[in-house]
Formats: structure tokens, sequence, C-alpha cells
């Protein structure tokens, strides 16, 4: 194949390759973007919760020997429990009119995952399991990582489950009140406090999805990986439009797929200096990002 | 009189049991520091137990004999610099306030580098307020760093040489392998140094013709696109000059994509455990020239001592092992007091008995010292096969 089709090809490719790997951190969106939408609140913790809930799940790897699904569900689980806890120490007992209280105490909690998980593997990389890892789908002249491709759709299948709740059930319907107004809500009979902590909780599952979705397309865990998903989710809230679901998964894959873009075009160490630019545009240009509504709360 | 004389007696058997209790007591302190925290915490580990393994085969031995012919306990204490110049240079300072005589670290090089910018540059300068303490390195592995103060001294391999050697070595093993393409992890500063000042221009001096280097961060997660731009290169060897963590995702995804290489040359950094823990399957056949490895009974009996206390002994922490074989005896030819108030002048002569080492001798064999305060060890080309690092060549022999 002549330079000309290699040079057409390949950013096409490197698009595709974003947009799939892109799907996680719509994940880490979703759960910035949630929390945010039920509290009004950020908390920085989420995606180091997320990359401990992977970590948790390498007991169910290392001792049980169970397959990567059985991981990856653990993952979730483990990073619910961690949810649980954050908003527990972080945001249950703090004044809702003390924001950056809350914004510090997450900060705080993510070094603290972050150490704890360095103290329990002497930051070691830990190799995680994948599935279809050695799977590549050609579609010539281009091709698709099996392991990515799984990613994706399950990533997919986390985000549809999602929103069913979230339109679909009782539960939903509570969270989506306490964000929208959250002293009708109160007034209407719904716990606030409840509702709260379980969106913490569902995110947490989706974080840890997300953490184990990380681990298994890089085929290792190390705790290397929360601050750059820190970043990244907190620049996919912003781009997708703060509070919104649908916001959050179309921002994750298009950061995705202008990181690759830029990457190929400027090189990885010009990459993050113009995802940064598109997310000063986003907000010089549209605060509100791609979906989020300029509005107030009472 | 009588009386007179027996208080005598019981008052000298007094004193001497206070000399010689003195002389039990008396210890030399040793002072290691490195990265115990963060991602980098199992440098700092591994230096710990070998630093405490040494001294313990040094007490269980008798202890450093000092200058007045009374021997004393080898001491060690262990901070942790967070692999951050501010701390290295915050827990240096604190050490040189102490009765520590000299100090054993940094694990990371940007630390390294700045810290020994507060040493005196020259010994003796009394126009140079900087620290006079010395710093003894077993990790920081940035090349050329101990010319910036005398009382720096390093016992890092020498990676330009080794490269030099390695690639010469390949030239003549693998004759039908006529090119080289790099993977640089190109925001950590041993990686970046070691590829573009040892690993690119060492493989040219071989021969090699060099197609080009990938680039990549120290927390990228997703090498899909520097690995197509490797495969398309089409080299015979694949030099990656990174940390096990994006060399192991590095692998991986050259696994996946199949690319076609002849020879693959890691990071010495990488020779380590880390990096089997993380990818052994993908990291079979890789090639590190490292300054250690278990082969003889010396080498093997450090690793069982570090591993009796929690560490393990590779390239980085096993220098540690012989940084303190050398201050011991650099302490007993120096004639170190080992009180109070000869600290000064003890730091003051274990830098210049370090200075003055022409040779010292290391767990692989004898080490060349430089006039810079460097170290040209011996070394070994290891390979990583079926999960485990595996001599496979040793150019000294």
């Amino acid at each position: 194949m002549s330079d000309f089709w290699w040079n057409v090809i390949d950013p096409v490719q490197s698009v595709l390759d974003g947009v799939m790997f892109g799907s996680i951190y719509a994940l880490i969106g979703i759960g910035f973007t949630l929390i945010f939408g039920v509290m009004h609140k950020i908390n920085l913790a989420y995606a180091a919760a997320s990359i401990g809930g992977a970590y948790a799940s390498l007991v169910v790897f290392q001792v049980f020997h169970a397959p990567a699904l059985l991981v990856f569900l653990s993952a979730a689980a483990a990073s619910g429990v961690i949810g649980y806890i954050v908003y527990i120490c972080c945001f249950r007992f703090i004044p809702t009119e003390m924001p950056l209280a809350t914004l510090m105490a997450s900060v705080g909690m993510l070094i603290l995952i972050d150490e704890v998980v360095v103290h329990a593997t002497a930051g070691m990389p830990e190799p995680y399991p994948a599935m279809f890892d050695d799977v590549m789908i050609d579609l010539e002249p281009f091709w698709i990582r099996g392991d990515l491709a799984m990613i994706f759709a399950l990533s997919v299948v986390a985000m549809l489950v999602l929103l069913y709740v979230l339109h679909r059930t009782r539960l939903g319907l509570a969270t989506r009140a306490v964000a929208q107004q959250p002293s009708a809500a109160q007034l209407c009979g719904i716990d606030q406090q409840n509702t709260n902590a379980v969106t913490f909780v569902i995110t947490g599952a989706l974080g840890g999805l997300a953490g184990a979705m990380v681990g298994a397309s890089v085929g290792i865990l190390s705790p290397l990986l929360a601050l750059p998903l820190t970043v990244k989710g907190l620049i996919v809230t912003v781009i997708g439009g703060l509070g919104s679901i649908p916001g959050a998964i179309v921002a994750g894959l298009l950061v995705g797929g202008f990181e690759n873009v830029f990457q190929y075009f400027r090189g990885v160490t010009e990459r993050d200096i113009y995802v940064m630019l598109l997310l000063f545009v986003f907000l010089t240009f549209r605060p509100q990002g791609l979906f989020g509504r300029i509005s107030t709360r009472d | 009189m009588k009386r007179l004389l027996t208080i005598a007696a019981a008052v000298g058997v007094a004193l001497s049991a206070g000399a010689a209790a003195d002389a039990a007591d008396r210890t030399v302190k040793i002072a290691g520091f490195g990265a115990k925290s963060g991602v980098v915490r199992s440098f700092g580990i591994n230096t710990e137990a070998v630093l405490r393994a040494a001294a313990r085969a040094i007490n269980d031995a008798g202890g450093v004999k000092l200058a007045d012919g009374s021997m004393a306990a080898m001491e060690v204490s262990f901070d942790d610099d967070r692999c951050n110049a501010e701390e290295g240079i915050s827990v240096v300072r604190r050490i040189a306030s102490s009765d520590a005589v000299v100090g054993v670290g940094p694990t990371c090089s940007n630390v390294a580098e700045p810290l020994f910018g507060i040493l005196q540059a020259k010994a003796g300068d009394e126009g140079d307020s900087g620290l006079q303490f010395p710093i003894f390195t077993d990790t920081a592995i940035k090349g050329g760093l101990a010319k910036i103060s005398e009382w720096a001294f390093r016992n890092v391999p020498n990676e330009s040489q080794m490269y030099k050697s390695l690639f010469e070595w390949l030239a003549s093993e693998h004759p039908d392998a006529r090119s080289v393409y790099g993977g640089v992890e190109e925001d950590f500063a041993h990686s970046r140094f070691t590829w573009y000042k040892v690993m690119k221009t060492r493989s040219a001096d071989a021969g090699y013709e060099v197609k080009g280097e990938s680039k990549w961060l120290l927390n990228d997660t997703n090498f899909t696109t520097q690995v197509r731009e490797m495969k398309r290169a089409g080299a015979d060897i694949v030099a990656i000059s990174a940390h096990p963590f994006t060399t192991c995702g590095v692998l991986k995804e050259m696994a996946r994509q199949r690319v076609p290489y002849k020879v693959l040359v890691g990071l010495t950094s990488s020779s380590s455990l880390e990096t089997l823990n993380g990818c052994a399957k993908q990291a079979e056949g890789i090639i590190i020239p490292t300054s250690f490895a278990p082969v003889n009974p010396d080498a093997v009996a450090a690793a069982d001592a570090a591993a009796a206390l929690g560490g393990s002994a590779d390239l980085h922490s096993a220098a540690a092992w012989e940084i303190v074989m050398i201050l011991k005896d650099v302490i007993e030819s120096a004639g170190i007091q080992a009180t109070a108030d000869s600290v000064e002048a003890d730091r003051r002569a274990i830098r210049d008995g370090l200075a003055a080492l022409k040779t010292t001798t290391g767990l692989l064999g004898e080490i060349q010292r430089t006039e810079e305060g460097e170290a040209v060890k011996p070394y070994v080309y290891v390979h990583a096969a079926d999960g485990a690092w595996v001599v496979l060549h040793d150019p000294n022999a």
C-alpha cells in the first residue's frame, strides 16, 4: 500500500481507536455528571474510586481465578461500596451551602484512595484480565481491537441500563426529582439523603466498570491511572454539559476520538494541549456544553 | 589505705565498664532516602530492605572498626522523598542536621539533580555555603549527575557503555538485523535520556539504521497509534525506553497488532519484577543490560538477605548493598570516630575517602570509579524467559 493511502487510513484508524476507548471516558463522565446533576457538587474522588474498585476486584481474579466478566462485575460492586463510603465521608454530613468543603474533601479522598492502592501493591503494576484481547476484527483496511469492541459494547449496555433505571423506575424518578427540585422532592416524601446515597452507589458501580475496562484495555492496573481519568472525566463532563448523561456519552466518544487525532497530527507531547484547548473553546463559546441547559434550581 | 585502694579499683572498673559500654553502643548512622510513595514505591521498599540487609550482615560480622579500634554497629534509617525534588531536598536538609555521616539515595533523577545542586560544588570551597554532606546514590540513573557536586557520588550503571556494548553484541549475534526503531516514554527524564542520548546514538554507532521513534507519556493507556507507527517502520530491532507500566501496555499492543521484529531491547529499569508481574508473556525474549543478576554466591546471598527483609534485589537496589560495603571499607580506612563532636569531620573524611577510590568490589565484580564520582560497573545481558530474568550473555566472561 502506498504512503498516500497509509496517510488516509491511519488518521481514520486513529479516530476509530479513540472513539472505542472514549467509551471509557463516557462512563467516567456519566459518573461525574450524574452526581453533579443530583447534588450540584463535583466528586473529584470518583475516578480514584473507580480504579480502587478495579484493584479490589483483583482479589477475585488472583485468589479465585474468576473469569474476566465476573472480575468486571466485582469491580463494579466494589466501586459501588467505595462510592457509598465517599458519600458518607465527603458529602453526607457537610452542609450543602459549603461546596468548597465537599470539593476539598473529595480531593483528600482521591489522594487517600490512591495511597491505599499504592501501599497495598507497592505501586507495582498488576495484570488485569481482559476479554477478546487477542482478537482483531479485520475490516480491511481497518481493524478493531476485540477487547475495545467488547469494552464499547459493555459500556453501551451499562449506559442503556442506567438510562432505563433513570427513566423507567421509581428510583430513577426519585433521582430526577431530587436533581430538578430537591425541596419539592422532599415535600413529596422522597428521602433526599437516601437518593443521594443510591446515586453514589450507582455511579460508583459504573465507575468500577470503567476502571475495569481501563485495566482490561491496557492489560494491567496502575495507580497512575487515577489522575488522568479524573481530568478526562471532568473534561467530558464540561464538554457534554454538566448534568447531561447523553452529553457525557457523546463527549466521551468525542474526546477519545479527538485525542487520537491530535496525537496523530501533532504528536503525543502536544495532544493534551489541544484537548485542553477544546475544553476552553467550549467554556468560552458554549459554557453549557453540548447538551447542558443554563438553568437554576431552588 | 586499703579501703582507698578498693574504692579506686571500684571506680576504675566502673569507668572501664562505662567505656566498654560506650564502644558497644557507638553507631555509625547511614541515612537512606528514596521514594516510598506513589507509583515508584517499590523502588524505595527494595532499597530500604537491601540497605538494612547489608547493615545487618556487617553488624552480624562484628560491625565497623572505628579510628580508636573499637567496633561500632551500622545503623540505617530510611526517609520517603516521594520522588519529589522539594521533598528530597527537605529530607536531606533534615538528615544533614542529624548525626548521620552519609546519605544513600535518592530513587529519582528529578530529585537527584536539584539535590546535588544544593551540595557544596567544590569540597573545601569556603566561598560556597552549600551543604557539606556526602550523598551516595544507588538508583537515580540519569547520566552525568555526580559531577554537579564533589559531595555527590553514584554507584549506578553506566548506561551509555552498557548499550554500546549490547548493540555491538547484537550486531554480531544477529547480523540479519540492520535497523532499529525506538519507543520512548517522552515525559520521564530517564526514559528520554536513555533513548535520545544512549540507545539511539549507540545503535547508530553500531551500524544500525535508526528508523525513528514512537512517543508516549507515563500515564498513557492507549498505544494503538504509536504501535501502528512502529509496525509501519518495519525495523528489525525494537528498543523500548520506558518503565514497566507503559512497557507492558506497549508490548501487549505490539502482540495484538503482530508487530514483526527480530530483537526486542528494553530499558535497564525494566529488568525488574514489575515487568514480569505485569506482562511476562508479552515480555518474553526482551533483552536488557543490567548491573545485577544473582549469578554468583555473593549476589545470591545479597538477594536472599534482601528477600528476607521483604525487598527484591535488582539492578537499582543491589547497588545499595554495594554502597554499604564500600562505606564500611571507607569508614574503616578513613578513621571515623563516630562521636557527637566528630560528625562534620567524619562526613568530610568519608567524602575524601569516596573521592579517592579508584576501584571497589561489586556483586558482579570490580567496579571502576571515575574522577567525577561515577561508577563503571560490570554488567550482563538478561532476557525474559518463562517468567524470569535469565542471564543471556556475560560480556566480561
